[in-house]
């Protein structure tokens, strides 16, 4: 047998040897390619990268601090205020560049959580039969058919002040369960395919089954989840600020709306206080909404190929 | 044979279509791309009905594609010309492809009969043809569907119904009906038969032969069975690897092949009712009537404990007085009886087939052995453990003894995994080997079912593995707990015709050194044939046969039986016809 003792075989269940390893890097960025070769997923991606690098940079971006209210009052755009100032005299442009940090953070957070309570939920829910799954149904189906709006609204409200955390609590509870529905149905599918009853068989146990045999099977599907979640998250949090539920002391385009609003910036002219975030807002969920295309086209083959050749 | 068929003769000469260094290639982003046709002429005459046979993968149902403009990208026809009555299709613009659909070339594809809407009934279908060449006459419409379906020898009643209401069968019946209601002059079949139940398909190509004879439409039959093509048409293409490697009459090819490939998938036909039986890679196999041919029982339980001696007793598997029955479909039916009062017992060392056509509820038996569902009544033991009565903990200790290979090899490993991550699976839950002695194990697994040189293989993912490579890996999963019992469903029927040979050879190889039983379920009674010696015969959920293989398969009593052997294609039997 000396000829196998070089080669590694998984003995503590991990299976990635150094070639199963850079297989998977391979395929991972042909996966990366097929979302770049889409063109809407490309102009969402370019976008995406736009607003992360303001985000990132933003204190070298932005030419004056967002909290400064040392300048002149309800000014019109001029060469020293490209955007203008708000009511309290703070430089929007400054205002708006720093708000790209709480947008983004709070998409991906919540983004992020709400997607790993739905893949926990919908495929265990998906996997179980009988009563068990029944119970799930039921309280998956209880989030589902309560509005959404207004149970945040109740429980930020309940929550008074908690911040931009609170903020992420409360999209996250109200934000998984349509994930966890779609995710479910896919997992119900499989778990019918022969590969998941030869794990069975195999002497593999329930969990194991689920994420290391069916999980890795609906990548694609869990990063749709995922960018759909985080553009959900997204336009939640800008909803909560502007009704004033979150801590309004902070900048985000959601304060910032809110702030306009108080101060009835349409009224005054000043056009560009409600339009900046809204507009910033919109393109970021548009970006993820865009890449979302391309991620379709990783699970989906046919519609790589679809207007290639006649 | 032209002399019998005035109409034929008339015809004879007249060229309808026209294939010229036919190529197809596919081209799909980030891959390289594969030249499926390859070049490909040839003529059909008016009236032909001839045979497409390849291998998966060798291009043919790309040719039928092309042929008819149904191909869709990747696929691209990147060279030569398609003569149809005179005009080359390739030029046609998108509204004359659809218009000449009536009176021009149709289809009929694998999946066909699940191409009916299944919320319009048979009659719209019908209409919506009707209405959008407009080639009848309203007030004809009615009557002229009826006369469409009693051609595919259906009742006109079916008009009435949804496809949903209608078997698989009827369903593939009506879609050639459709096909034939725009009168076409060149009809394609792409494997009209394949997903249909064994003795289904034989009625319903007996259909399409009659349906020819009858119509005189142009006729060309896609199949992988050069067996199913060689009996039903009367001239043979042979494809492989993109180009047709073989062209003539069907006698031709059967008494006097010129290819060696056509050579070899004839090779891998063989009647099962024969005095001997004898395929590539296989020892001939005689009938029992002989002495010392069937293997003595005793000698294979010896062998179980020369190479198994980790186990102390084989224990055998006691079927007893089983029922299994479902709630029904849907509410105001009849509940499904899918077993009724099935016994057996299966000794260790022995092998079992168990046969039958589909809904004969040999699959519902396995799923009861291996404690997958619980019967409605009787009991199933393993040794002296009650199988119907185990939960998770027992089932696991149960599947290190009794093992399953899968029908399909393409659902049965996943695809994300490699061979080696998938094999040390059950190693290391089953068994006590770690470390260098559990990857000394999975190349013994490699090495026994073939599958050299084994650190190559231990780190392919499935996809770059073959049909037959993958149900390799699928029988060295079920090896891996070093089981008593193999249930083996259907383990070839996905196969290319060349590889269930190889396959077939591994299993019966396996019971000879490891000693494992077997308990094989097929409706295939070649294969039941060569690898088992006792055959039960399901139908209906109930055993209507049972016995040694040979004599059964030479000397069948129950008419069903009879059915069975009748639908294993063999074209052999038709140059006996002949002489």
């Amino acid at each position: 047998m000396t000829s196998t003792q070089n080669v590694r075989i998984p003995t503590d269940g991990a299976a990635d040897g150094a070639v199963a390893a850079t297989s998977r890097w391979r395929s991972f960025s042909r996966t990366l390619g097929v979302v770049w070769s889409n063109g809407k997923a490309r102009v969402g991606i370019v976008i995406l990268g736009l607003f992360v690098l303001v985000a990132i940079f933003a204190p070298l971006l932005a030419p004056y601090d967002p909290k400064d209210t040392s300048f002149d009052r309800n000014l019109d755009a001029t060469g020293a205020h490209w955007l203008g100032t708000t009511a309290a005299g703070e430089d929007v442009l400054s205002q708006l560049i720093f708000g790209a940090r709480i947008s983004i953070l709070v998409g991906l957070a919540a983004g992020v959580l709400s997607t790993l309570i739905a893949v926990a939920i919908g495929l265990s829910w998906g996997y179980l039969k009988g009563f068990a799954s029944e119970v799930v149904g039921f309280i998956v189906n209880l989030f589902l058919v309560i509005p959404g709006l207004p149970l945040m609204i109740v429980i930020a409200a309940y929550l008074q002040n908690g911040g931009i955390l609170m903020i992420i609590a409360v999209i996250v509870v109200t934000g998984w369960a349509w994930g966890a529905r779609v995710l479910r149905s896919q997992t119900q599918s499989l778990r019918g395919r022969d590969f998941v009853t030869a794990a069975q068989f195999s002497g593999e146990r329930a969990p194991r089954i689920v994420f290391r045999e069916i999980l890795p099977n609906m990548t694609s599907l869990i990063v749709g989840s995922l960018f759909g979640a985080a553009t959900a998250a997204i336009l939640a949090e800008a909803g909560l600020e502007f009704l004033g539920l979150g801590d309004s002391s902070i900048v985000s385009w959601g304060t910032m709306l809110y702030w306009a609003q108080n101060s009835n910036a349409l009224l005054t002219g000043q056009w560009a206080l409600l339009f900046a975030p809204g507009l910033c807002i919109a393109l970021l969920a548009l970006s993820l909404t865009l890449i979302n295309f391309g991620v379709d086209a990783v699970s989906n083959p046919r519609l790589r190929d679809g207007k290639a050749t006649k | 044979m032209t002399s019998t068929n005035p109409k034929r003769d008339r015809a004879d000469g007249d060229v309808l279509l026209d294939v010229r260094d036919l190529s197809v290639i596919y081209e799909s982003a980030g891959a390289a791309p594969v030249q499926a046709v390859d070049d490909v002429s040839f003529t059909l005459k008016r009236g032909e009905f001839v045979g497409l046979v390849g291998e998966s993968g060798s291009g043919k149902s790309t040719l039928g594609f092309a042929l008819t403009r149904l191909q869709k990208p990747p696929a691209r026809t990147n060279g030569g010309n398609i003569f149809f009555d005179g005009s080359d299709i390739r030029e046609l613009d998108t509204e004359t492809l659809r218009t000449q659909r009536q009176g021009g070339f149709a289809m009929v594809l694998q999946s066909g009969m699940n191409a009916l809407n299944p919320v319009r009934t048979i009659r719209n279908h019908f209409m919506d043809i009707f209405r959008a060449h407009g080639h009848v006459a309203k007030a004809d419409r009615e009557a002229r569907a009826a006369e469409l379906v009693r051609k595919v020898e259906l009742d006109p009643s079916v008009l009435a119904r949804y496809p949903g209401e209608l078997s698989g069968g009827m369903r593939q019946r009506v879609s050639i009906a459709l096909a034939l209601s725009l009168e076409p002059q060149l009809m394609v079949f792409d494997e009209p038969t394949t997903a249909l139940d064994v003795l289904v398909q034989h009625a319903v190509m007996d259909t399409i032969q009659s349906l020819q004879a009858s119509e005189n439409f142009t006729a060309i039959l896609i199949s992988h069975d050069l067996g199913i093509v060689l009996e039903a048409t009367q001239r043979v293409l042979v494809m492989h690897e993109g180009r047709i490697v073989e062209d003539g009459a069907s006698r031709d090819i059967l008494e006097r092949p010129q290819d060696d490939y056509t050579r070899m998938l004839l090779s891998h036909y063989a009647d099962p009712r024969a005095e001997v039986v004898e395929l590539p890679g296989f020892p001939a196999r005689r009938s029992g009537a002989e002495p010392g041919t069937t293997r003595p029982r005793a000698e294979a339980g010896d062998a179980a404990v020369v190479t198994r001696s980790v186990r102390s007793a084989d224990s055998a598997i006691v079927v007893d007085g089983v029922s299994k029955v479902y709630p029904p479909p849907r509410r105001g039916e009849k509940p499904v009886r899918a077993l009724d009062d099935v016994s057996f017992t299966l000794e260790p060392g022995q092998s079992l087939a168990l046969v039958g056509a589909s809904g004969s509820g040999k699959s519902t038996l396995a799923k009861l052995i291996t404690g997958i569902e619980k019967p409605t009544q009787g009991d199933v033991r393993f040794g002296d453990v009650d199988v119907t009565r185990l939960r998770a903990k027992g089932l696991r200790d149960l599947r290190s003894n009794v093992q399953m290979v899968f029908q399909d090899p393409y659902s049965a490993l996943n695809p994300l995994h490699t061979v080696e991550y998938t094999l040390s699976r059950p190693i290391r839950n089953m068994t006590d080997l770690r470390g260098d002695d559990a990857r000394a194990r999975l190349h013994d697994l490699l090495t026994t079912v073939g599958l050299t040189p084994t650190e190559t293989f231990a780190q392919k993912l499935p996809h770059q593995l073959s049909g037959g490579q993958r149900q390799r890996v699928v029988i060295a999963r079920a090896l891996a707990s070093d089981p008593q019992v193999l249930i083996a469903d259907e383990p070839v029927s996905m196969l290319d015709v060349s590889l269930r040979a190889g396959v077939l050879a591994l299993l019966e190889d396996l019971r000879e050194k490891w000693g494992v039983s077997l308990l094989y379920i097929t409706h295939d009674l070649l294969s039941a044939r060569l690898v088992t010696d006792d055959i039960m015969v399901l139908h209906d959920g109930k055993v209507v046969e049972r016995g040694v293989t040979s004599e059964v398969l030479r000397n069948p009593q129950d008419e069903y039986t009879v059915r069975l052997l009748d639908a294993v294609p063999n074209p052999r039997r038709l140059r006996e016809d002949v002489a």
